[in-house]
C-alpha cells in the first residue's frame, strides 16, 4: 500500500508541477489583461470627461492642447500650447515644466495625423494609458489628452495556489489508499481528480485554454500510470541518470531552438502583420499562396510555378550529386590510384568551405564581363553567356554552383558504403565471367543503396531549401523566375511589405511538403530495401 | 572560488547590467566610420557621464534589424539611415517623432530641402546628418570636358569601344541609378500625394534610353559596383554615375573630375536622381530620450558636419559647414553640392518599399531586351498596388 500511495504522490508532484506553470502563466496573461482592459478603460473615461468640461480623477493627468501653430519659417515645425489648470503654457523641449509633456504633445500630434480619437497603452513598459479626442470643433478646436498613472497589477495568489495544491495532494492520497477491487479504479480516478483540480484557479481566470491543458495533463497522467508508464519512466531516469544528466542540455536548447520557433512559425502563418500590428486571419495566407492569388500559372510569382522550379531544382541537383558522387567514390576507391588522401582532401574542399562563400565565389565566376567561367569559353574560342538574362543560363548557374556544393556528401556516403563490400563477391564474379557493367549493376550498386537512400532524402531536402545558392548566384534573375520556395517566402516577409505572416504560411507549407516527400521518400527507399533483400 | 563560476558570475554580472549612455547604430564604413567616430569622441569628451556608444551594423540586414529589434523594446536609442523608411517606421511606431524638441534656431543650421526631407504626416521623425544623390564623374585622361548633354555623352562610345571599354558605367539595373533618366524624361515612382505615377510614357522613354544605352554599347548591362568601379579604374569607362562614397573606390594615379549630370538631349531636361538625406533618427523606445535627443543635436550640429565634411567629403546639410576654409575648397564635394538642385527627394511613403524590387526585375528584363517597357511599367504598377491593396 505504502508503494502505492508513493508512487501516487510521486506522480501527482511531477504532473502537479507542470499544471502550476500553466496556471501560473495563465494568471499572469489574465492580470495584464486586466491591467490593460482597466487602464485603457480609465483613460478613455477621462479623455471623455475632458471633452465634457469635466473633472479627471487625481490618479490621471488631462489637459487640453490647443491647436498646432506653424512656424513661418518652417512649416515641419508646430509649436502647441496646453492647458492646465486654466493657464496656458508652451509645450517645448529643453526645459519642460512636466515630464508628461512630450507625451501630451506627441497625442495631439497623433490625433491630428489620424483625425480621430485613440486610446492606446505607453509602449515604455510603465502599464500607463493615454486618450485623446476633440474638444469643440473647427479650426479652433483644442485636443483632450489623458494619460493614467502606471498601473499596480494584483499579487500573486500563493495561499489560492497552496489551497488547491493541497486539496489535489489530498485527492491524490484518498484515490492510492481505496483498497479491495477498487483500487485500480481508485488510483486512476484520484490521480485524474488530484491534478484536474488544478484547473480551478485557470477556471476562476476565466483562462479555458490552460484548463483545458491542466485536464489533459491530468488524464494523461492517469492513463500513463494505470499502464505503468510513469513507474518505469521514474526508474529509467533513476537507472541511467548520468546519460540523462548529458542529454537535457541538449533536449533542453533544442526546445528553446527548434520546437518553440517551429511552433511560433506554424502559428505566425495565420496571422496578417501591417505596419507593426499582427491580425489574425484564419487560412487567408494559405489560400492566398495555394491559389495563385489570380497569377496565371507561367506567373514567375505564381506559388506553383515557384514549386515547380524548386521541384526541378532539387531533381538536377540530386541526380548530379548522386552521380558525380559515386563515380568520384567507385574512382577513389581504385587499388591502382595513386595520392588518394589527397584527391580526397580536394575533392571534399568545396563541402568545408562556407557555402555563401562558394555562392559568392560562383556568382563574381558567372559575370558577363569579367567572370572566369565566360574567360574560359573565349578562351576555347565559344561566345560568353549572358549568364542572368535567360532562365536556362541562370538556373543552370544556380545548379552548376550547387552541384559543386553538394557532390563531396554524396562521395564520402558512397565511399563509406564501398568500404563495406566484401571483395569476394567481386572475385567470385569475376570467377563468373561477369563483366565490369554487370558486377556494378549486381554487386556496387545494391550495397549502395542503403547507404545513400538516406542521403538522397537528406540531401534532398538540404537542396529544396537551399537559400544562399539562389539568393547569392542568380537572386531571383531573370524576373525573380528563378526563386525557389525558400527564397520566395524571404521576400514577402523583406521585400513585400513586411508580409511575415505570409512568408510563415510559406514556410508551414514548405514544411509540409518535406514531411510529405521523407514520409513516401523513406517508404520508397524502404521497398527497394526489402526487394534486394 | 572554481575559476569557471567566477567567468560565468562575471559573464552574467555583464549581462544583466544596464548599459549607461546612449547606443547610435550606423553602417558607416571607411572614412565616413572614422569620422563619425571622431565627433563621438568630441562629445564623450564634454560628455564622460552620458557616453556615446557606436555600434556599426552591415547596411545589407540594418533596416530589418531595426525593424524587428525596437518594437521589442532592444535595439539602440539612435541610429543613422535614409530617410525613404521614415514613413514606414513613423507608421509602426518604431522611431520617435521629435518635433517636441526642435525650435527654428535648430532648424535653420539645415538646408530646408534637407530639413523638410525628416517631415511625415505633419510630424518631425529625424534631423539630417548627409545627403547624398548621384553625379557622374569623369576620367579626365579618356574625357577631357565633363559632357553637356547625353548627345555629347554617347559620342564618345565609338573610341570607349576601340577600347574595349564603354562611355559610361552606372547600377543600370537599379532603380536608384536609373532614377536620373527617370526624372529626366518627366517621369516620377509616385506623385508628391504619393500616387504611383509608375507607368508613364515618360518613364517608358527612361526605360528606353536606358536600353538603348546597353544595346549600343555606350553602357554594359547590370553593373555592378564592384564591376563599376574596376572598369572606371582600368580606363575602360569614360564615366561612372555615382555617389560620394565612389571616390574611395577610385584607385590612386587616376585623373579623375566629378561633374554635374548632363542634360538629357531628347527632352532638354538634366537628369536628375534621387535625394537621399540620411537621418539620424530616434528609437520610439529609447531609454533616455531627452538624453538621446542632445546626442542628436550635437551629431547633425555645425561642429560634428564640419569634422564629417573634412574627414570624410559627406556633403553635410549645414551650410555653416562650408565656411571651413578645408571643405570649401573641396571640388567634389561642391559639385555634389550643386547637383542638388537637379534632384528629385526619394519618397518617403512607406509604397516606396515594395516598389524597388519589382522595378528592378522589370529593368533587367527591358534592358536584356526581353520585355516592352510599356508594358513590364503596367506589369509593376500592378504588382506594387497589388502588394499595398490591404
Amino acid at each position: 500500500m505504502s508503494g502505492l500511495l508513493q508512487r501516487q504522490l510521486r506522480d501527482f508532484a511531477v504532473a502537479a508541477g507542470l499544471a502550476v506553470v500553466i496556471a501560473s502563466v495563465a494568471f499572469v496573461a489574465a492580470r495584464n489583461h486586466d491591467v490593460i482592459d482597466r487602464q485603457l478603460a480609465l483613460a478613455e473615461r477621462s479623455v471623455a470627461a475632458l471633452a465634457a468640461d469635466g473633472e479627471v480623477l487625481p490618479t490621471v493627468h488631462g489637459a487640453l492642447i490647443g491647436p498646432a501653430i506653424s512656424s513661418p519659417k518652417h512649416p515641419e515645425l508646430r509649436h502647441r500650447n496646453l492647458r492646465d489648470h486654466g493657464a496656458w503654457r508652451l509645450l517645448a523641449g529643453g526645459d519642460p515644466l512636466h515630464p508628461d509633456d512630450k507625451l501630451f504633445y506627441d497625442a495631439a500630434a497623433h490625433f491630428d495625423r489620424e483625425h480621430q480619437p485613440f486610446v492606446e497603452l505607453l509602449r515604455d513598459g510603465s502599464g500607463r494609458a493615454m486618450a485623446a479626442t476633440a474638444h469643440g470643433s473647427g479650426p479652433a478646436a483644442e485636443t483632450a489628452v489623458a494619460i493614467t498613472e502606471p498601473a499596480s497589477p494584483a499579487g500573486y495568489p500563493l495561499l489560492v495556489m497552496i489551497g488547491v495544491l493541497g486539496l489535489g495532494g489530498a485527492l491524490s492520497a484518498a484515490g492510492a489508499l481505496v483498497g479491495g477491487r477498487g483500487a485500480r479504479v481508485g488510483a486512476f480516478v484520484g490521480a485524474f481528480a488530484g491534478i484536474a483540480v488544478l484547473a480551478i484557479p485557470a477556471l476562476l481566470w476565466q483562462s479555458w485554454f490552460a484548463a483545458l491543458v491542466i485536464v489533459v495533463v491530468a488524464g494523461v497522467t492517469a492513463m500513463l500510470q494505470r499502464a505503468g508508464l510513469t513507474n518505469k519512466l521514474a526508474h529509467g531516469l533513476v537507472r541511467d541518470r548520468v546519460a540523462v544528466s548529458f542529454l537535457a542540455p541538449a533536449g533542453l536548447s533544442m526546445l528553446a531552438l527548434v520546437a518553440a520557433p517551429f511552433l511560433l512559425g506554424i502559428g505566425l502563418g495565420f496571422y496578417d502583420h501591417h505596419q507593426g500590428t499582427w491580425s489574425f486571419v484564419g487560412l487567408h495566407n494559405f489560400i492566398e499562396i495555394l491559389s495563385g492569388n489570380g497569377r496565371a500559372l507561367d506567373d514567375p510569382l505564381n506559388f506553383w510555378f515557384i514549386l515547380g522550379v524548386t521541384v526541378l531544382w532539387t531533381m538536377c541537383n540530386v541526380l548530379l550529386h548522386v552521380t558525380i558522387g559515386v563515380a568520384l567514390a567507385l574512382l577513389l576507391s581504385r587499388k591502382w590510384l595513386r595520392g588518394k588522401g589527397i584527391f580526397r582532401m580536394l575533392l571534399i574542399l568545396p563541402w568545408a568551405i562556407p557555402n555563401y562563400i562558394t555562392a559568392l565565389m560562383w556568382h563574381g565566376m558567372f559575370d558577363g564581363q569579367y567572370g572566369a567561367v565566360n574567360s574560359i569559353l573565349h578562351g576555347l574560342g565559344m561566345d560568353g553567356v549572358s549568364w542572368f538574362t535567360s532562365w536556362t543560363a541562370a538556373f543552370s548557374a544556380n545548379v552548376i554552383t550547387n552541384t559543386w556544393l553538394g557532390f563531396p556528401f554524396m562521395m564520402v556516403v558512397a565511399l563509406g558504403a564501398l568500404e563495406t563490400i566484401p571483395k569476394e563477391l567481386y572475385e567470385a564474379a569475376a570467377v563468373d565471367g561477369a563483366t565490369p557493367w554487370q558486377r556494378f549493376r549486381h554487386i556496387t550498386l545494391p550495397h549502395l543503396r542503403p547507404a545513400l537512400g538516406p542521403a538522397v532524402a537528406l540531401g534532398s531536402i538540404w537542396t529544396f531549401n537551399m537559400f544562399n545558392v539562389i539568393f547569392l548566384v542568380s537572386g531571383g534573375k531573370p524576373g525573380d523566375s528563378t526563386n525557389i520556395l525558400v527564397t520566395d517566402a524571404y521576400r514577402w516577409a523583406f521585400e513585400r511589405g513586411d508580409r511575415y505572416g505570409m512568408a510563415a504560411a510559406y514556410g508551414t507549407i514548405i514544411f509540409l511538403i518535406l514531411l510529405l516527400w521523407n514520409v513516401f521518400g523513406a517508404r520508397i527507399v524502404r521497398s527497394k530495401g526489402d526487394d534486394d533483400s | 572560488m572554481n575559476p569557471l563560476v567566477l567567468v560565468v558570475i562575471a559573464w552574467l554580472a555583464a549581462a544583466c547590467s544596464d548599459p549607461h549612455g546612449i547606443v547610435l547604430w550606423h553602417s558607416y564604413q571607411g572614412d565616413e566610420r572614422i569620422a563619425l567616430e571622431s565627433a563621438a569622441q568630441v562629445w564623450n569628451k564634454a560628455h564622460p557621464d552620458q557616453p556615446l556608444d557606436l555600434v556599426m551594423v552591415p547596411y545589407d540586414a540594418f533596416g530589418d534589424k531595426l525593424s524587428s529589434a525596437i518594437p521589442r523594446g532592444n535595439g539602440p536609442d539612435l541610429f543613422i539611415y535614409p530617410q525613404d523608411r521614415i514613413g514606414d517606421w513613423a507608421d509602426s511606431k518604431v522611431i520617435e517623432p521629435i518635433e517636441f524638441w526642435v525650435d527654428d534656431a535648430r532648424a535653420e543650421r539645415f538646408t530646408p530641402d534637407s530639413f523638410s526631407a525628416m517631415a511625415y504626416r505633419g510630424s518631425l521623425w529625424g534631423l539630417p546628418m548627409a545627403v547624398k544623390s548621384l553625379a557622374l564623374y569623369y576620367r579626365s585622361d579618356l574625357m577631357p570636358v565633363a559632357p553637356k548633354t547625353t548627345d555629347e555623352m554617347i559620342a564618345i562610345v565609338p573610341a570607349m569601344k576601340a577600347k574595349h571599354g564603354y562611355a559610361l558605367a552606372y547600377a543600370n539595373v537599379d532603380l536608384y541609378g536609373h532614377a536620373a533618366w527617370l526624372h529626366g524624361f518627366g517621369g516620377r515612382v509616385m506623385d508628391d500625394a504619393g500616387n504611383l505615377t509608375i507607368a508613364t510614357p515618360a518613364a517608358a522613354n527612361a526605360m528606353t534610353f536606358a536600353a538603348q544605352l546597353v544595346q549600343t554599347g555606350a553602357a554594359p548591362n547590370d553593373a555592378q559596383a564592384p564591376l563599376v568601379t574596376s572598369l572606371f579604374n582600368e580606363g575602360r569607362a569614360a564615366m561612372v554615375m555615382s555617389g560620394p562614397w565612389f571616390r574611395a573606390d577610385i584607385r590612386a594615379g587616376v585623373p579623375w573630375h566629378v561633374a554635374e549630370l548632363p542634360i538629357i538631349s531628347a527632352t532638354g531636361k538634366p537628369a536628375a536622381p534621387f535625394r537621399t538625406a540620411e537621418a539620424l533618427l530616434m528609437s520610439a523606445r529609447a531609454k533616455d530620450k531627452d538624453a538621446a535627443f542632445a546626442v542628436m543635436d550635437f551629431m547633425s550640429g555645425d561642429e560634428s558636419a564640419a569634422i564629417r565634411a573634412k574627414r570624410a567629403h559627406q556633403v553635410v546639410p549645414n551650410p555653416a559647414a562650408y565656411d571651413d576654409p578645408e571643405v570649401a575648397k573641396d571640388e567634389a564635394l561642391a559639385t555634389f553640392r550643386n547637383q542638388l538642385v537637379h534632384t528629385v527627394p526619394l519618397p518617403t511613403s512607406p509604397t516606396m518599399r515594395v516598389v524597388w524590387t519589382p522595378y528592378r526585375t522589370a529593368l533587367g528584363e527591358v534592358l536584356a531586351g526581353r520585355a516592352e517597357p510599356g508594358e513590364r511599367l503596367l506589369a509593376v504598377e500592378r504588382e506594387v498596388k497589388d502588394y499595398i491593396k490591404r
